[in-house]
């Protein structure tokens, strides 16, 4: 049963950071698609809810060719899966979406929520560190951006402190030949990943891997950087052997709990798979960019 | 028979009460408010076996708000069960004085003014425990050594149960191949939308209301009444609606059971809804079950014998199970002739959630054996699986040994259309599959282990002065829409409309007396009796419109669409309405009324009836990652004539859906007795956008022991499925899947030893 609470309603950015500043025991809620499940278990009670669904200064998505994307923390799910140029310029964002928990879900929770909230198995985590995104945090006090493969700590634990909230998620525009793919491996399609693998490719003009990315989801306490799989890409020219080999890499370096619903042996396989494709299907996005 | 000729059955009618579901104003149990309730919560155990020392209520007691804790020693700790007819079954104290069984098995009870304090309060009871050995798994509990779990109960041994016909021994020495399997189905959970919920009230007039989430009222009525030392009929039981059921609905709960306790003694009503949690780790479950499978067959594929041995989970309780156990063994039979049949099943206790009946009722895991092994026989020797099917498929007038008479059954039909559908779907691409399954259900079971000394169903009809009916019936409508059904029956028997008729369900005061929504049996039972009470206010009708038209007795009249009239000259009649108001008037102003009831007589051991179905499931493997992805579910179906065409459409895709489930997804594992997956996230049910196609094909057969000719349409199309998604994978992989839920990791692990076993 979700404990008694006292309500805050910030009309503003300011009031919000002052008001967090000022409660000790407050937990910020926007969608409360993650919150409000963790309260009914009784696992949180905060004596105070800030409300920030009404800070409209947080909402929104910005695209410029030379900035990239800017999407600020109270936008949904939903916003993000609608967003016409998202969708032109980062295909992986909307089909992450599409995939992420029901429309119900997606219509109410928000991105700087998920992050916020920084569950391993959440799927925005790793497309988005794929995609080299760097997340804006602050609190009365000051801001602070920091690259998002930087954010999360540990299980359900991120670099902002007491009175921080998550402001803005900033994508750099994507390079002339870059692809990003994500799948995670679920028993329904919309339901929380088992395990996921994001993984994004820029190619030379020469064809030869400039850059890539392997981001395992729901493989460790945070998403997880697989560089090792990385800096075997680089410079090369890739083949399904390459992908194959960063597969087993992914597979070896990744750290993933069992549960009833798949072992960990099964778990390091199907990360092993699923960065095998992943790599495949960015080279292939890239390739025709 | 032609019945083609109906106006109503069989045609595009809405469920009567779909709008005051939609607009939320129908009254679940859960939206029942009384002045000055009580709110109910049940303490839990968190021990799989362990004796109850001392139960202190004390400091609950003192938690301002609290107005009641109760335990087992506040009741007359009567052993019930729903098998009433054999003492031995009767196994379960709701609230135990001794000792409990499982983990969530309810230990004592609070009532308070908020549901918030009645939780608190829980925390507040000590209980000193003797902590047990516990045994979680029937080839475990079943051996010598293993903790007693009921005392006196050997080797845990709950029931057991022989099934045989003809010389299986000499059958099997006939036979060309033989094969032999070992095969083991999970649980499930009934997952109902409506958790398990009650609100209580006993007056001092010594009077008890319940309104309860139940599949019969009467039975919920004649088991609270044994367990509280009440007269039944001091008892009303009203569910005007239920949120499903599923076949876990009708036996005693600890919802009905501790807000009745703790009404009686406050004399105030008590509402008790279990949680998510509750309704998961403390409701009943399907029956797990492990099975031996032995078939003999010749080369040509004609079958011979079959011989299986099967182990079922029971749970610390009987429940349902005796039924289920009975019930598995006889459709692993079907739907096939067999010159020697033996089944024996042993169902046993362990320190697990007792299991029950759930849609199939033992079916589904039965099919799951039986129908994948036939698959494998027929490509072990080369033989075509519809062909054989066919070949050893039921018949009309075919009689199962000492069991079942089948008067009618669509099986071959079934079977052709089936076979049409795979093959316009020409060559598929890899890793894909079809996977076909036939089986048949039974249309209401022909037992009466409750004890009823009341008429399986019964139906009153009333005809007001403006020509609308009153139509009182105990059958009871879960969401599967039986009062839609029976208001159909209604209509087209009286010559009426749908929206003429006003059926009344669910409240034991009003009601006749019925079984109740289980085992297929409502539209068969139940629609019998509305079609003789219908048909008995009719006659009464045109015994007034004889006299008013004064028509040659050689005629016949009838009733179509309000319009009394003579059948050869159906122009030559009069308006309904004005024939009821004149009837009424002749009878000295009583309305017109009609009785009607049913109870099963000379239909073998099992059913009056028998549907029967084909089913093909077509699906996809990963090779890579195991994954199955569910394309398209095709049923070819013969439930007899059709009554309710939207209902039936309901039934095959939630039937698909549950049964789905069953096949890859659903599974309720367990940890030293704890279930692990208690809520919806970790308990995978399938949603809507996962939700595959799920088409039907309607095979055309009359039933004569069926209401206008139909049988059971809903709980048998759960049977096929998980063995139809089997037989897709072992046709797009070669690999065979025996244990349920079919999850990916086990696809992988059967794709390794298939490899292995090719080097």
């Amino acid at each position: 049963m979700i404990n008694d609470f006292h309500y805050l309603k910030p009309a503003s950015l300011k009031e919000a950071l002052a008001m967090y500043a000022q409660y000790d025991d407050c937990k910020v809620i926007c969608g409360g698609q993650s919150l409000l499940i963790v309260m009914r278990q009784g696992m949180v009670a905060p004596e105070y809810l800030l409300d920030i669904k009404h800070v409209k200064e947080l909402s929104y998505i910005k695209f410029d060719d030379k900035d990239g994307l800017r999407i600020g923390a109270t936008t949904t799910h939903r916003e993000i899966e609608k967003s016409d140029v998202i969708a032109k310029k980062y295909p992986v964002l909307v089909a992450m979406e599409e995939k992420l928990a029901s429309i119900q879900t997606r219509n109410w929770g928000t991105i700087g929520g998920n992050l916020a909230h920084a569950d391993p198995a959440g799927d925005p985590g790793p497309v988005l560190i794929a995609l080299n995104a760097e997340i804006k945090f602050g609190s009365s006090s000051g801001e602070k951006t920091v690259p998002l493969d930087e954010f999360f700590v540990d299980y359900f634990e991120t670099k902002m402190e007491h009175g921080d909230l998550v402001l803005e998620v900033h994508v750099p525009a994507p390079e002339p030949k870059f692809g990003c793919a994500y799948q995670k491996f679920n028993l329904l399609d919309s339901d929380m990943g088992i395990v996921a693998a994001a993984a994004s490719v820029t190619l030379n003009a020469d064809g030869t891997c400039k850059d890539a990315r392997v981001v395992l989801g729901n493989a460790g306490p945070v998403p997880l950087r697989v560089t090792k799989a990385e800096d075997l890409l680089k410079g090369k020219k890739l083949d399904d052997a390459l992908f194959a080999e960063a597969g087993q890499i992914a597979s070896e370096e990744a750290q993933p709990v069992a549960d009833i619903h798949a072992s960990e042996e099964h778990r390091r396989h199907v990360l092993g798979v699923l960065t095998k494709r992943m790599l495949k299907k960015a080279f292939e996005q890239a390739q025709k960019a | 028979m032609s019945h083609a000729k109906y106006s109503v059955i069989n045609t595009h009618v809405h469920n009567i009460d779909g709008v005051a579901k939609v607009t939320g104003r129908a009254t679940y149990t859960f939206d029942v408010k009384l002045p000055g309730m009580l709110y109910g919560k049940i303490l839990r155990s968190p021990h799989p076996h362990a004796k109850i020392i001392n139960i202190d209520t004390t400091r609950a007691m003192e938690l301002p708000g609290v107005k009641i804790v109760v335990t087992g020693k506040d009741t007359l700790g009567i052993k019930q069960g729903i098998w009433r007819r054999y003492e031995e079954l009767c196994d379960e104290q709701v609230l135990p004085l001794e000792k409990v069984r499982y983990i969530g098995e309810p230990v004592a009870a609070v009532a308070a003014v908020t549901e918030e304090i009645a939780e608190a309060a829980l925390d507040l009871i000590d209980v000193e425990w003797e902590v047990l050995p516990a045994v979680y798994e029937p080839l475990e509990a079943i051996k010598k050594e293993a903790p007693t779990i009921h005392e006196g109960v050997e080797r845990n041994v709950n029931v057991t149960r022989h099934i045989e016909w003809g010389d299986v021994d000499e059958a099997f020495e006939d036979a060309d191949y033989i094969r032999e399997d070992w095969f083991k189905c999970s649980g499930q959970a009934h997952m109902c939308m409506e958790t398990r919920a009650a609100v209580s009230s006993f007056t001092p007039e010594g009077k008890l209301t319940v309104w309860a989430s139940t599949q019969s009222a009467y039975y919920t009525q004649g088991l609270l009444a044994g367990v509280l030392g009440l007269r039944e009929g001091d008892v009303r039981v009203l569910a005007p609606y239920v949120g499903g059921g599923f076949g876990g609905k009708f036996e005693l709960d600890a919802a009905m059971f501790c807000s009745a306790v703790m009404s009686m003694k406050l004399f105030k009503p008590v509402k008790v809804v279990f949680s998510r949690e509750e309704d998961f780790i403390a409701s009943k479950r399907r029956t797990p079950m492990f099975y031996y499978v032995r078939t003999g067959i010749k080369k040509d594929g004609t079958f011979c014998a079959r011989e299986s041995r099967m182990f079922s989970n029971g749970g610390a309780y009987t429940g349902m199970g005796a039924t289920a156990l009975y019930l598995s063994g006889f459709f692993h039979s079907f739907p096939y002739k067999w010159r020697g049949y033996r089944y024996d099943g042993y169902r046993v206790y362990t320190n697990t959630l007792p299991s029950t009946s759930m849609r199939g009722f033992g079916a589904p895991q039965a099919m799951f054996c039986s129908e994948q092994q036939i698959d494998w026989i027929c490509a072990d020797l080369g033989l075509d699986p519809f062909e054989v099917r066919r070949k050893n498929g039921h018949t009309e007038g075919y009689e199962v040994p000492g069991q079942a008479f089948i008067a009618s059954c669509g099986l071959e039909q079934c079977i052709n259309e089936i076979e049409k559908w795979v093959k316009s779907k020409g060559k598929l691409p890899a890793n894909r599959g079809i996977g076909i399954s036939s089986c048949g259900f039974m249309s209401g079971g022909i037992f009466n282990w409750f004890d009823s000394p009341y008429s399986f169903s019964s139906a009153v009809v009333t005809i007001n002065v403006d020509g609308t009916v009153e139509l009182h019936v105990g059958c009871q409508d879960i969401g599967q829409g039986s009062n839609t059904t029976m208001a159909i029956i209604a209509a087209e028997t009286l010559g009426v409309k749908v929206e003429d008729i006003r059926v009344h369900s669910g409240d034991t005061a009003h009601c006749p007396a019925d079984l109740g929504a289980w085992g297929s049996r409502q539209t068969l039972m139940a629609g019998n009796a509305v079609k003789m009470a219908c048909e008995d206010a009719k006659k009464q009708l045109l015994e007034f419109a004889y006299a008013e038209m004064g028509i040659n007795i050689v005629y016949d009249l009838d009733i179509k669409d309000r319009w009394v009239h003579i059948v050869a000259r159906p122009e030559r009649g009069l308006p309904y309405g004005d024939l009821v108001k004149k009837a009424l008037r002749a009878k000295d102003g009583q309305r017109i009324m009609g009785r009607g009831y049913y109870t099963p007589h000379r239909k073998g051991m099992i059913s009056p009836a028998y549907s029967y179905m084909m089913q093909a499931v077509d699906a996809e493997v990963d090779p890579e990652t195991g994954k199955i992805k569910i394309h398209e579910v095709m049923t070819a179906h013969d439930c007899g004539q059709p009554i309710n065409q939207l209902g039936l459409v309901g039934q095959l895709e939630g039937a698909a859906s549950m049964a789905l489930g069953y096949a890859y997804l659903e599974d309720m594992p367990f940890e030293d007795g704890k279930m692990m997956n208690p809520n919806l996230v970790d308990y995978k049910v399938i949603k809507a956008p996962e939700m595959p196609e799920a088409g039907i094909i309607e095979i055309d057969t009359y039933e004569p022991e069926g209401p206008y000719g139909a049988k059971e349409a809903g709980e048998g199309l759960t049977n096929p499925t998980a063995a139809a998604l089997g037989n897709a994978i072992y046709n797009a992989m070669g690999i065979q899947m025996k244990e349920l839920p079919i999850t990916p990791e086990r696809v992988l692990k059967a794709l390794r030893e298939k490899k292995e076993a090719q080097k």
